[in-house]
Formats: C-alpha cells, sequence, structure tokens
C-alpha cells in the first residue's frame, strides 16, 4: 500500500510542480496540518513557488494570557486542583505559567483525555477538580459529554474552565483583514468532521478563494494541494472540494453538534496575538452552568496585556502575515525550551513545527 | 522474614544481616560477593577496562517486561558494551523507602539475578540503605560496573559515508512506562524491550574494529543519540524512515497522544556507527543474537547535512532535532 502510495504521491507532485509557475501560498488554517506537513517534509518535495503558511488553528497558540492567569488564580484557593492536557502547561499568562505552579507546590494534573478527569474527580471528592478545557469544535462535544455525564453521575466537584473556540468566525476575520496574503486554504478536516462543510463554503463562494477540506495522512495533503493548484491556474473552477469524505460528511457529526448545542453557547471570545472576534467562542449555558468554573468560583478572564507581544510575531504567524522565521526571536530567544510566544510551546504550533522540523532549511 | 522494610533494616544489624542474607546473597550468591570483606577482590587480566555507574529511579517499578531491578542491571551492561566491553562484575546500592515490601525486594532482586546470568555478569559488592517513609518513593537501585574493553575496539572519528545500525524497534521501553505510569487504559502489545546487550561484542569479535562508536538510546530515545553524535563529531546524518521499525501498537499510541517515539527510551537496543562499507557485514553478525534480530541500517553519516535528518517514506526530508523539553500531550 505504502508503494502505490509513494508512486501516486510522485506523480502528483511532479505534476503540481509542473502546473505551477508563478509563486504561490497556501494556508493551513489547522495546527495538525502544520505538523503533519513539516513531519512528512512536504515542503521538500514541492516546487519552492509553493508556499504553505500557518494559520490560527493550534487551539493552544491562541489562548489568551487572562485564560491562565484565571487558571493560576484558581490555583490559590483552597481546595483547587487545576487538570490540563500536558501542552497547556508552558503558555504563559501575564505572569507565570502553569508549569511553574506546579514547582511552587501548587495541584496542577497532567490529563490525556476528558474521562481523565472524571475519574480525577471521583477519585478525589473533597476537592474541586477544574478542568482547562480548550480547543475547537473537535474537542468541544467531548467536553460537552463530561458535562454530561458529571451530571448524570451526580460529580458536584468538577468545574470547566472553557476557552473554546469556533472555526468559522476566525476564517472570517482573517479573510476580511485587508491584507489577505494567501490565495489558497487548506482547510481542517477534524472540524468539518464534526460541523460539515457548510462553515468552509464561505470561503469560495464569498471571498472566491479555493479552498479544500483535508485530512491527516500524506496522501491527503498531497492530493488537495493538487486541487488548490488546479483551482488557482484556473483548471477547474474555484469551489470548496472536500477530500477528506472517508470522515467528513456535509452534514457534520449531527450527535456531536446536538451535544454541542445542548451545554454550550455562542459568545465573543479573545483571541492570543489576534483580539476579540465576534460569535468565535463557545461558553456553558445556563442549564449546565453550575460546571461553570467563572460562576462557581466567581471570576473573569480579564483582558490581560498580551505580554508576548511587543515580544514576539506569534500575532502575525497566526494569520499568515509571517513565517516563523521572520521573527527576530525564533531560535534565538524564543525556543521550544523557552517560548516566548504560544506558537513555540505547543507541538502543533507553527513556530515549535518550524523549529523541530526545520522549516524550509533542511 | 518481616514483611515490610523497616529503619532497623538499614541500622547494620541483626536485620540487615537477615535482609542480605535472606535476599541478596540468596539470589547473588558468588564468592567474591560472599567473601565477607569491604571491598571485592577479584583478578583481572591486562588490558583496558571500562567502569560505569547509574541510578535507577524508575517509576513504576514493575513495568510490562521488567522491572528496576531487570533495569538496573541491564542500564549498566549495556553501557559497558556500548564502551566495547564485555562486562564482568557490577555492585548494587540499594535505598529503600521504610515500609516497603519485602515481597517485592525479593521479585527484584530476582529478577536482577536473571538477566545477570544471561548477561555473563556477576553482583560482587552491594550497599543497602533504608530511609523514613516519605523521604523516598518506593526503592532506588544504583549500580556500578566493570568490564574488559575489546582489544580491536577503538571509538574514532566519524566521517562522511560512516553507516548507522539500530538493533531492533524503536521507543517500546518508554511506551511502556508510560502507559503503565499514567495508567492510560490503553489495550495492546506495550512491553518494555529491556535486555542485556553484552554479547554484541563477543559475537562481532575481531570484527569490531570496524565499529567507531557504540551508544544505548535510553533516555531521548534513537532521536536524541543521534542528535548527540552528530553534535559531538560536527557532522550531519541522513535516516530513512522507512528503515526505522516502530511497532504497530507504539505507533498507534504516539499518534494519539501527539508524542514521537523517535524519542522515547530503548533500554534492549544499540546504535553502531560502522565504517562506511562494513554495515552489511556487521548487520549479519548482529543479527544472529536474539536480541537483535531485527538490526537495521537505518542510515549514514553524510556531510551533505548540518544536522540529522530524516528522510521520509515519500521522499521529503525533515530535521530530527534534539529534544529540549519533555514530550507532552497534546489538546487536539
Amino acid at each position: 500500500m505504502i508503494e502505490e502510495d509513494k508512486l501516486l504521491i510522485g506523480k502528483t507532485v511532479e505534476k503540481i510542480n509542473k502546473t505551477i509557475t508563478e509563486d504561490i501560498r497556501i494556508m493551513e488554517i489547522c495546527g495538525t496540518h502544520t505538523h503533519q506537513i513539516a513531519r512528512f517534509g512536504i515542503k521538500k518535495i514541492l516546487s519552492p513557488k509553493i508556499r504553505l503558511v500557518s494559520g490560527p488553528g493550534c487551539p493552544v497558540c491562541v489562548t489568551e494570557a487572562g485564560y491562565i492567569d484565571a487558571l493560576i488564580k484558581l490555583l490559590n484557593y483552597e481546595n483547587v486542583v487545576v487538570a490540563s492536557f500536558g501542552d497547556l502547561l508552558r503558555v504563559s499568562g501575564s505572569c507565570g505559567n502553569l508549569e511553574e505552579q506546579i514547582t511552587l507546590g501548587k495541584k496542577v494534573v497532567t490529563v490525556y483525555s476528558p474521562e481523565d478527569v472524571l475519574n480525577l474527580a471521583q477519585r478525589r471528592k473533597g476537592e474541586n477538580i477544574v478542568f482547562a478545557a480548550v480547543g475547537f469544535e473537535t474537542t468541544a462535544p467531548l467536553y460537552a459529554a463530561l458535562i454530561k455525564m458529571a451530571r448524570k453521575q451526580k460529580i458536584n466537584n468538577l468545574f470547566l474552565l472553557t476557552s473554546l473556540k469556533r472555526m468559522e468566525p476566525v476564517i472570517r476575520f482573517i479573510l476580511e483583514k485587508g491584507s489577505v496574503n494567501f490565495d489558497a486554504m487548506l482547510c481542517p478536516g477534524h472540524v468539518a468532521a464534526i460541523t460539515g462543510t457548510a462553515p468552509f463554503l464561505p470561503i469560495t463562494t464569498v471571498y472566491n478563494m479555493p479552498a479544500v477540506i483535508c485530512g491527516f495522512e500524506a496522501m491527503d495533503i498531497i492530493a488537495s494541494i493538487s486541487i488548490l493548484c488546479r483551482q488557482l491556474t484556473g483548471e477547474v473552477p474555484v469551489q470548496l472540494m472536500n477530500t477528506y469524505k472517508r470522515c467528513v460528511c456535509d452534514a457534520g457529526n449531527t450527535l456531536a453538534l446536538h451535544l454541542i448545542n445542548e451545554v454550550f453557547q455562542i459568545s465573543d471570545a479573545n483571541w492570543r496575538g489576534i483580539g476579540i472576534i465576534i460569535d468565535s467562542a463557545f461558553t456553558i449555558n445556563s442549564d449546565f452552568e453550575e460546571y461553570d468554573a467563572l460562576k462557581k468560583f466567581n471570576i473573569e478572564i480579564q483582558s490581560s496585556p498580551n505580554v508576548f507581544l511587543n515580544q514576539c510575531d506569534c500575532g502575525k504567524v497566526l494569520i499568515g502575515e509571517k513565517t516563523p522565521d521572520m521573527c527576530v526571536n525564533f531560535g534565538r530567544k524564543c525556543s521550544p525550551e523557552h517560548p516566548i510566544g504560544p506558537c513555540m510551546v505547543s507541538s502543533e504550533g507553527a513556530c515549535a513545527a518550524y523549529y523541530r522540523y526545520g522549516g524550509n532549511k533542511v | 522474614m518481616n514483611q515490610r522494610i523497616m529503619l532497623r533494616h538499614g541500622d547494620g544489624g541483626l536485620l540487615t544481616n537477615n535482609l542480605i542474607r535472606d535476599i541478596f546473597y540468596k539470589y547473588f550468591d558468588n564468592e567474591i560477593l560472599t567473601g565477607y570483606q569491604d571491598s571485592a577482590i577479584f583478578q583481572m587480566k591486562a588490558g583496558r577496562l571500562a567502569f560505569t555507574t547509574d541510578s535507577f529511579v524508575v517509576k513504576p517499578i514493575f513495568f510490562p517486561g521488567g522491572d528496576i531491578g531487570k533495569l538496573a542491571v541491564c542500564g549498566t551492561v549495556n553501557d559497558l558494551t556500548s564502551a566495547g566491553a564485555v562486562p564482568l562484575y557490577l555492585s548494587a546500592g540499594f535505598v529503600i523507602e521504610e515500609g516497603f515490601e519485602i515481597e517485592k525486594l525479593d521479585l527484584i532482586a530476582s529478577s536482577m539475578s536473571s538477566i545477570c546470568k544471561k548477561a555473563g555478569v556477576k553482583i560482587v559488592a552491594g550497599d543497602t540503605k533504608v530511609v523514613e517513609k516519605g523521604s523516598a518513593d518506593g526503592i532506588y537501585i544504583n549500580t556500578s560496573g566493570i568490564g574488559k574493553v575489546h582489544k580491536f575496539f577503538n571509538p574514532r572519528k566519524i566521517t562522511s559515508g560512516d553507516e548507522i545500525i539500530l538493533t531492533g524497534t524503536v521507543g517500546e521501553h518508554g511506551t511502556a512506562i508510560l502507559l503503565k505510569r499514567y495508567e492510560l487504559g490503553l489495550k495492546g502489545d506495550f512491553t518494555s524491550d529491556c535486555n542485556p546487550l553484552s554479547e554484541i561484542v563477543s559475537v562481532l569479535g575481531d570484527g569490531i574494529k570496524h565499529v567507531k562508536l557504540m551508544r544505548d538510546p535510553t533516555r531521548g530515545g534513537v532521536a536524541n543519540a543521534l542528535c548527540e553524535i552528530s553534535d559531538s563529531y560536527n557532522i550531519g546524518a541522513i535516516i530513512e524512515e522507512e528503515k526505522l521499525q516502530i511497532r504497530p501498537a507504539v505507533k498507534s499510541v504516539h499518534e494519539l497522544l501527539g508524542t514521537d517515539p523517535l524519542y522515547f527510551a530503548c533500554e534492549g537496543r544499540m546504535i553502531l556507527v560502522v565504517e562506511k562499507g562494513f554495515g552489511t557485514k556487521i548487520l549479519n553478525c548482529i543479527n544472529m543474537l536474539d536480541d537483535c534480530q531485527n538490526s537495521q541500517i537505518i542510515g549514514k553519516f553524510d556531510d551533505l547535512y548540518s544536522k540529522v535528518c530524516v528522510r521520509t517514506w515519500l521522499g521529503g526530508e525533515r530535521i530530527l532535532a534534539i529534544l529540549e523539553n519533555q514530550m507532552i500531550s497534546r489538546i487536539c
């Protein structure tokens, strides 16, 4: 199978490279695409005329500093344990990160799935577990299911501090900016598997920009880039294509969407490095407010000064205005060991993937 | 015998003597150890010796495919092997937390005994300390070892074209520990590769003169070991992704967690850097060993590259960078 894939990919790449005679830029919105493109070494086999730029689709990178501050603040409450995925631990708030709080003896537990959090709440009944629920439409249904499960099991010591983002508003935000400097979009297959294709349609119908919903295997990515190139050269009309049909249907995952709609409401969100985007968040609705850490502990997520903004270009990297190596700190002051900006923290962050896999400079 | 370790087991009195007799002498029995002297005395033939030490604080202490004792012996045996030495004698120091179950200590010592026999080494000196409950996490073991370096083993400068052999699959020890430590509840064959590799030196015989360097890829895994060699000799390398063998279960769990098995520890694998043109010859010898049957030439050092690069299965290339931080779980 791999030999067949290899042959097919080879032929497709050859055709792409012949087709593209002028410089083009393709934005991969999703952090997992950024990671996979780097891991497969795809930039190396494509013509240098094709530039792949990262977008705002890494949930860790776009989590605002004030959210981290709120988690740190909660750790000062008596009997509060913060549960978090690993890659959020090193993201800086306005004064430090969760990893430093562990060294100070604060109760921070790394989890690997929402189910872990449920188990944690059951095991540590005398403590209040606050789960750092960060993500996009991909993880939102899991968090909704977690809340429903907690209610069903009468677990009353589990709370979510959410920073859940919606993909459609940020795409619209980027495309309506005055200086869009990319020509086509590789759309996130995981998100589309939940939402269906509708949120991505305006990219082609309103903004006339080639777009493909893409999976995460090498073949998915190459096939999608091939389609984008054909649309860009006018060989085929500009229209939203779906190369990830094995997971994405037009209607999306109706069960997951139902869960999201049942537990969350749509609100505005502050995107790190980008700012406030209208209707771009999921927050816990009033029916489930007993699981909302903001209400339980009566705190707010303050708009902390974006401490990193003066020091690095993550904000510009997130909307495709710059590649990571254009930041003066990249690889110097800012590395995965000492990240200044959030794009260097998560392995899906554009800067971390660029740093780790060598960007265009293998 | 008491069921749990008490502070008195470490005070040098009757209980200490009982513990040494009932556990350690039972399993590590040999004339040098049981000579009741403060130091082991043994005869060595003339030649170069290798001497190494390592401390083991693994958690959990029992894991699929091994335990802290097996790991402590394998770790030191493999460090000696990577120095081109035939391991001969080990010491074993135990720091045990008060309350530790003696039955577990018995299991650990038994496992050390079995693996010593397999590796052809003897534990000839030891020490036991018991610390108050809460001062340690169960049990820590330090092992030191002495081996005789093969007369033809001469580590030397790595140059372009030198071939890289890896003696088996990747990342299995680190993955087994990860899954057990965090109780991730994933089903599958996740067994540590923990094993002694001391036979490599003897099976290579005089052919070891074509081996320029050996390294056991423990912490940081195959990726960090290759990067460190590349940095030390200031030469890049190209590794063929298709030659790196990763068991499907291991591959799946890392895809799920968003981690890379190349950075996860092996405890029964060796990287050999072999003089240009001698890779296949060395590979054929090593493949004869039970624990090295999956050996492969995975790539070569190449001065066209300034870093360690991986040629992916579809022909792309990526840098294999040294890991700056612990691998972490991803949100997506």
